[in-house]
């Protein structure tokens, strides 16, 4: 199956390694990922669909037009692309008169969105597209005796309505539990799972009340799954969960740290890819966690 | 234990409400917004009240029916919020209480109460296509063996071209808030070439 890869700004540039884990596994699991030559920032939430409805959905809609043109929808691994993407073609579909606004922008530019394309969330397309059962079969239940705690992250679990292939439940969310366990590790509940993880406009606006919540939820994962990894599907989890935690070590507010993956990283780590490189921007390295299984 | 000192209570002087904000508001993309009854619903599942924001979803969307414009306007709580759509989620109304959080904005914007860090963003986005940008992200990209530019915007300059054209069609080129040249490259000089 062919699939367009949506990179997103922090992924591109604050996580490569990320990048790289993406570009490493889905082709080993007999997906097509194609390079959308030309694409720009989801656009996300504190940027333009903050100034102006119409022009949010027409650049959402040039990103997915890009994709219909080759035929595909796009897959993410950022929650906040997936979010803004699929509001964004939401909009379209439903508003008449924004949907008519994002047609005469987009022919200025020489493009035309027709609504087929759509974002897709890396953990939902692989459970649903790739399924456990071939990714266990690749993975040979690598991860066995591996605790993880798992951050699905907001935007693929709310709200129900607008993710088209999320949870049955999203407040009993199952689908990256599901894949990790297909890789042979255990994932138990922390009481805390679904607490928000405090990146995005909180941080750059209070960093303190931000600290608030990821610390909060950092203990709950700590003292009640004490897992080896944390494992997210979202690169600003990501990026928040494994800056956080060195930050909140220095001021001696926590006094353990936990290396955090993205699912990409890991199921990348479990196909056989280099863990330096793809988890080379990483402040908790988690070569240690591994060097125990692969030897 | 207290997280925060709750504020001063205010007294609000309904005759100095503005009948029209509800309206304007809701124009611009909270079409939902006269179904609220006010229960709390979304306030009690939103991570700015539990950390304390003392402006926040229920609120904010009160202080627009009854029109006190200037406590909308004075108060950044609304770009803090996480986009995070659990208000959207459990809302009884059905309300899309997180698009009026972005029509919040959006009415902010118009009277150019907006943070510096949205300002950061918006040039940013204008200028490499991307919100978030790092000039020095070239060569550990290419250490980790990815090309240096991702193949974005930033590897074509007809693509950033068309997303400039998008952005100068948009409210912000009204606003005046960023530079934004007439000729698809910035007034800063900086084209996709001498990004890095
Ligand atoms: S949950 Fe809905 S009805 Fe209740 S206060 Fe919030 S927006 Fe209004
Ligand atoms: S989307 Fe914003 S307002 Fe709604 S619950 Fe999340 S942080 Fe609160």
């Amino acid at each position: 199956m062919r699939i367009g890869f949506f990179i997103g700004c922090n992924v591109a540039f604050n996580r490569p390694d990320l990048e790289l884990a993406v570009r490493f596994a889905l082709p080993r699991l007999g997906v097509t990922l194609e390079d959308i030559e030309g694409q720009s920032c989801c656009p996300t939430w504190g940027t333009l669909p903050s100034i102006d409805l119409a022009g949010w959905c027409a650049l959402a809609a040039r990103n997915l037009a890009l994709a219909e043109k080759k035929g595909v929808d796009l897959v993410t691994v950022c929650s906040t692309c997936y979010g803004s993407l699929t509001r964004a073609r939401n909009v379209i579909l439903s508003d008449a008169a924004v949907q008519q606004k994002v047609d005469a922008l987009l022919r200025e530019v020489g493009k035309e969105y027709k609504g087929t394309s759509r974002a897709r969330h890396i953990v939902y397309f692989l459970l649903r597209e790739v399924g456990r059962e071939r990714i266990r079969e690749a993975t040979q239940n690598c991860l066995q005796g591996l605790r993880i705690a798992i951050q699905p992250g907001c935007l693929t679990l709310w709200p129900r309505r607008m993710c088209q292939e999320g949870e049955e439940d999203p407040f009993h969310p199952t689908a990256l539990k599901e894949l990790c366990a297909a890789l042979g590790a255990t994932v138990p509940y922390y009481s805390r799972l679904l607490d928000c993880c405090g990146m995005g406009g909180m941080r750059s606006t209070d960093l303190s009340k931000s600290l608030i919540l990821v610390e909060r939820k950092l203990r709950s994962i700590k003292e009640e799954a004490n897992p080896h990894l944390i494992v997210t599907g979202c690169s600003s989890c990501l990026l928040q969960l494994d800056m956080a935690q060195e930050f909140l070590l220095t001021r001696q507010r926590i006094h353990f740290k936990i290396p955090v993956l993205h699912y990409a990283q890991l199921l990348a780590i479990c196909l056989g890819a280099d863990i330096e490189k793809v988890t080379a921007m990483a402040r908790l390295k988690a070569d240690y966690v591994f060097a125990r299984i692969f030897g | 234990m207290l997280l925060f000192k709750e504020p001063d209570p205010t007294i609000f002087d309904p005759t100095q409400s503005d009948p029209g904000l509800a309206d304007t508001v809701r124009t611009l993309g909270a079409a939902d917004i006269f179904a609220c009854t006010q229960c709390g619903k979304c306030a009690a599942a939103c991570p700015l009240v539990l950390t304390g924001f003392p402006f926040f979803n229920k609120r904010l969307i009160q202080t627009i029916l009854m029109g006190f414009k200037e406590l909308l306007l004075n108060d950044a709580s609304i770009w803090a919020c996480q986009s995070c759509n659990r208000c959207t989620e459990v809302c009884p109304q059905g309300i899309d209480s997180f698009g009026i959080i972005l029509a919040a904005r959006r009415f902010a914007v118009s009277e150019y109460a907006l943070p510096a860090m949205a300002v950061e963003g918006l040039r940013s986005l204008y200028e490499t296509g991307h919100a978030v940008h790092l000039a020095e992200a070239g060569p550990p990209r290419k250490k980790i063996g990815l090309p240096e530019k991702p193949p974005t915007t930033l590897a074509s300059s007809k693509a950033l071209g068309e997303v400039q054209a998008i952005m100068r069609r948009t409210a912000l080129a009204k606003l005046g808030i960023i530079p934004m040249g007439p000729t698809g490259e910035s007034l800063y000089g900086i084209t996709d070439k001498k990004l890095w």
